[in-house]
């Protein structure tokens, strides 16, 4: 009985992880899946994310609950800016070159970050940290990770609802089934795509400002999330806002899982083989239509 | 190669294999090491990345193989040369596994199998500790016992010579055709007749041949290596860098981009300290923003078009000339 | 063709030369004395720890004269957290900067990867934080080391728990780094050599988010004691998970790093009241009760406004060691400073008596700290103990 509640927690706590891998790969599936832009600096937003919330805490005391909401609005502008400035004007578009540009862009923003900062580690410990809900005896959930799943989940449907029920979402997805016709019914590519890659940075970006009670603050700490980013958007597949969420649940919950049976140092490598299985099984994702 | 192209490379090498004349301190040849390793192991990658056009990010599989084979072999009594050899057959039977599997894949879902792969083998060696030493390292046997550094630095430069020949022969051949055809329309290729997979496979046999022998000489160089370092990200990354930043499918291009790349990193690190990788990344959105074909196929474009202009120019005037 | 032949070629000349440039700029006054560290990449954390403990140093040994009539100047190379360019840097710090001593590095893989090339210099090396037992394996000769090795640390935390209610099983949970496969091979094998059952080992990816499903793993073997080699972020995790997960081993021990840093009984920054009762080992605190330690701790809060973890006490310990070194060999020549290092007898320095065995190892004590009332207490060795052990360690749900 006790093997079923052992499992039953790492589930549950898997589900809870999982709902913020959601939410990175909600954003990267905006900026990957539908606007087939290579973003190697996903997880440097994060970071900034993260950043702006622990920034804004220090200097107004704005509980990190609230603050992530000023965080990803200044993330937003961000993407907003990066897209209009470097990346509608490069001159070859290749899935290279965007990988050069994110690269350079993350070690800039890394750089920067640990040169303000400092490269020491910072943490942040509300006394909300220290609660837990008990399901039972056998069952805790510790309490900032149910306010951030909670948030995850809204937050992601609001994503959702805006990729598919607003008009920019859907210039954003007409762009991605055709970008030649687009302007033709009236779409202004660029600014929709600025909006949707604003958008998609904004979303690391929460994510980030969620993690900051439960996580640690480093330049570097948001460099594991990007590959796991593509990994979820692979996984759930290419342009589906919600196959990536379901993604990050279940990466969160195998990740749990392996670590319960088999050892936490393995998680990251699960990951990284459920994607090549995938990859070759099935390449088009679970919630995946279109040809690889 | 035309014979006054080739006189000029034998000279140039000629000219490398003397530079330990002049220059004698260890940091150097350590410098100029680093720059012919990285110009050896571009131009492998030039095959896969530059010629067929495969985005490979995972080339650390190969290296570290190489790397990891000469520290784990000769232990167990294996000759230091055969070690190398067998790292290399390491490597192909890596290719052949990630080529087999990524090479069914397009665009970016080929460089993040690429990356996949690496990445798995990295935490293999990072969570075997009995087997590889994980992260506490694992000591390799220098391969030369005198004059470490200038033996090393030769090595490198045959090495990149090696490479160097590979990559003029693949682009004068018709498997360089190939090679072309798919990286320009792989359908098309396909429907002509030629066999794309077994073509890719091919190619990525030789990058990884060659990059193993980068990686075995690496980590005899430095005598000791961890999975952070032979199998990172990272390395994949800097590999393809010095690649497109000097042009990749050109034949000059991984060298130049070596050798800028590589004295580049040192002298920001000298001047810059801590923000030295700040300047490295602006470095990285500057070549992207205005030298996207990289340097040497810049220079092929502007070469290529004064010839266009040249060309027309002259037309006209013939034109003007034998107007009536 | 041609024309372009010329200008790319002199720009390759620039490239390759202009590395070799860099060093000749700086002034050749003072004493120069190389320093490798992690200034940038994953570890740059402990990179300007070190830093900032150098500084101290550096300010204090050049207020009392310097080193041989000048002031010391310290040359600093970036390792970047990799182990080639560790070795990379004593070439350069050597062949550029002609020094003939170097402290560093920072991490034990990087310490390890440059012991060969300082041997084969013959120029000293003084590490000041490299735990790994493999550091000092090669038994070179110009390779000294000032602080305690992991091997110590599992000696003297078995040494403790056997007179100490002597448990019969343990578990070893460790991150998957050179600092926790380390520690952990080094428990591992003094563990058996003691006759204590391994109960379980547990590596873990660090900083992860998530370590209640590893500690339920360890809670199910059953172990009396816990042995932890962990950061501070993760044994602050470590320990508030422990709780919700209702691990309740008789001990919680640790290999010192996260379980010994300042802030690990804080609430703030650390595991706040879950870090009490823990057992660490511990090569220094600010509250030892070495002479000049109080002062190092108000100078390193002065410059920077933190505390000053062990790193930053080691690496001022290694400045002040290498400068006595040098002022006793009256010389500059690396030979002369080797011999001078291996006489050296230094017993009230901040950081305690600085003496080097025949293999370079400093017989540094190591000390086991409890965490009582949210401080730190020395409980063993029984000579150097400020109070007694609590043992064993009361269960989550009764405190």
């Amino acid at each position: 009985m006790d093997a079923f509640f052992s499992a039953l927690q790492a589930i549950l706590n898997g589900l809870l992880t999982g709902a913020l891998y959601a939410l990175v790969g909600m954003g990267m599936a905006l900026i990957f899946g539908v606007m087939r832009i290579v973003n190697f600096a996903h997880g440097t937003f994060l970071m900034l994310g993260m950043y702006a919330t622990y920034y804004i805490f220090e200097k107004t005391g704005l509980n990190p609950y609230f603050g992530f909401v000023l965080a990803s609005a200044f993330l937003f502008c961000l993407g907003y800016l990066i897209y209009r400035g470097l990346i509608q004007h490069m001159p070859v578009h290749s899935d290279f070159m965007q990988i050069l540009l994110t690269l350079g862009l993350a070690l800039i923003f890394t750089d920067t970050i640990q040169l303000t900062f400092g490269a020491d580690y910072h943490q942040l410990n509300l006394p909300l940290l220290a609660k837990n809900v008990h399901l039972g005896p056998q069952i805790s959930l510790n309490a900032p990770w149910l306010v951030s799943f909670g948030l995850a989940v809204v937050l992601g449907s609001g994503m959702y609802w805006f990729v598919m029920h607003t008009r920019i979402g859907r210039a954003a997805r007409a762009i991605a089934q055709n970008r030649y016709a687009s302007p033709l019914v009236g779409i202004n590519v660029h600014a929709v795509q600025a909006v949707s890659f604003g958008l998609g940075v904004a979303g690391a970006g929460i994510a980030g400002g969620l993690l900051l009670p439960v996580f640690y603050i480093y330049p570097t700490v948001g460099d594991q999330f990007t590959l796991k980013a593509f990994v979820m958007v692979v996984l759930g597949g290419m342009g589906s806002i919600q196959g990536a969420a379901v993604a990050g649940l279940v990466l969160g919950v195998v990740e749990s899982l392996t670590s319960l049976y088999w050892g936490n140092e393995w998680a990251l490598a699960v990951d990284f083989v459920i994607f090549l299985l995938v990859l070759s099984l099935r390449p088009a994702g679970i919630f995946g239509s279109q040809r690889v | 190669m035309t014979r006054s192209k080739s006189l000029i490379a034998a000279g140039l090498f000629a000219v490398c294999l003397l530079v330990p004349l002049v220059v004698r301190a260890d940091y150097n040849l350590q410098v100029l090491f680093r720059v012919f390793l990285f110009a050896a192991l571009g131009l492998a990658w030039n095959l896969v990345g530059g010629y067929a056009g495969q985005l490979s990010l995972g080339h650390a599989a190969y290296f570290g193989s190489g790397a990891y084979a000469m520290a784990l072999l000769p232990p167990l009594g294996v000759s230091l040369w055969l070690a190398l050899f067998l790292g290399i057959i390491l490597a192909m039977a890596f290719a052949a596994l990630i080529g087999g599997v990524s090479f069914r894949l397009r665009g970016p879902y080929f460089a993040l199998a690429t990356i996949a792969f690496a990445e798995v083998l990295r935490l293999l060696a990072k969570n075997l500790p009995s087997v590889t030493g994980g992260d506490v390292g694992i000591q390799v046997p220098s391969l030369f016992a005198h004059a470490i550094n200038r033996s090393f630095y030769f090595a490198a430069v045959v090495l990149t010579a090696m490479a160097f020949s590979v990559t003029v022969w693949v682009s004068r051949s018709k498997f360089g055709y190939y090679l072309m055809a798919i990286r320009e329309d792989e359908d098309t290729a396909l429907s002509v007749g030629v066999n794309t997979a077994r073509t890719k496979l091919k190619a990525l046999f030789l990058s990884a041949g060659i990059t193993a022998l980068g990686g075995a000489l690496y980590g005899s160089l430095f005598l000791f290596i961890v999975p952070d370092q032979v199998l990172s990200l990272d390395i994949s990354n800097e590999i393809a860098i010095v690649a497109m930043l000097g042009g990749a499918g050109t034949v000059l291009g991984p060298i130049l981009g070596s050798i800028i790349l590589e004295s580049a990193s040192e002298i920001f690190k000298n001047v810059f300290h801590e923000a030295h990788l700040l300047i490295y990344g602006l470095l990285l959105v500057v070549v992207v923003m205005f030298l996207p074909e990289g340097i040497v196929g810049t220079v092929n474009s502007l070469l290529a078009r004064r010839r266009a202009t040249s060309a027309t120019a002259a037309k006209s005037q013939a034109q003007r000339n034998s107007a009536p | 063709m041609k024309r372009y032949v010329c200008p790319l070629l002199a720009v390759s000349l620039v490239c390759l030369l202009g590395p070799s440039g860099c060093g000749k700029g700086e002034t050749r006054q003072g004493f120069h004395i190389g320093v490798i560290t992690s200034l940038t990449g994953s570890t740059a954390a402990f990179g300007q720890a070190h830093k900032n403990g150098y500084a101290v140093a550096l300010a204090d040994v050049n207020a009392k004269g310097g080193v041989l009539g000048k002031q010391v100047v310290l040359d600093y190379y970036d390792d970047q957290s990799k182990p080639d360019q560790a070795v990379q840097g004593v070439s350069k710090l050597v062949d550029q900067n002609h020094v003939s001593m170097i402290l560093g590095a920072y991490s034990s893989e990087n310490t390890r990867a440059i012991v060969p090339v300082v041997t084969q210099k013959q120029v000293v090396l003084l590490m000041p934080t490299a735990t790994a037992d493999n550091v000092m394996e090669t038994g070179s000769p110009w390779a000294f080391r000032i602080c305690a090795g992991s091997g110590a640390y599992a000696a003297t935390t078995l040494d403790f728990l056997e007179h100490n209610g002597a448990p019969k099983t343990i578990a070893i949970v460790y991150e998957n780094t050179n600092f926790g496969q380390s520690n952990e091979k080094s428990m591992l094998d003094a563990a058996k050599a003691a006759g204590l059952d391994v109960a379980d080992t547990e590596a873990y990816q660090a900083s992860s988010p998530d370590y209640k499903a590893l500690l339920q793993r360890v809670k199910s073997k059953n172990p009396e004691a816990v042995y932890f080699a962990s950061y501070l972020l993760d044994a602050s995790t470590l320990m508030r998970q422990a709780e919700q997960v209702g691990l309740n081993p008789k001990y919680y021990t640790s290999a010192g790093t996260g379980f010994a840093a300042a802030e690990f009984p804080t609430t703030d920054k650390g595991a706040g009241k879950n870090a009490e009762y823990t057992f660490s080992v511990s090569q220094w605190l600010p509250t030892a009760r070495w002479n000049g330690s109080k002062e190092f701790d108000e100078a390193f809060f002065k410059n920077t406004g933190a505390h000053p973890a062990y790193h930053a006490m080691e690496a001022y310990a290694a400045l002040i060691t290498a400068a006595a070194a040098i002022n006793a060999a009256k010389s500059a020549d690396a030979t002369a400073i080797r011999n001078s290092l291996r006489q050296i007898d230094l017993p009230d320095t901040p950081f305690g008596p600085v003496k080097f065995d025949a293999q370079g190892q400093n017989q540094h004590p190591v000390l086991i700290t409890q965490v009582l009332e949210g401080q730190y207490k020395v409980v063993w060795p029984t000579g150097a103990a400020e109070a007694k052990a609590v043992i064993p360690t009361p269960p989550w749900n009764k405190r």
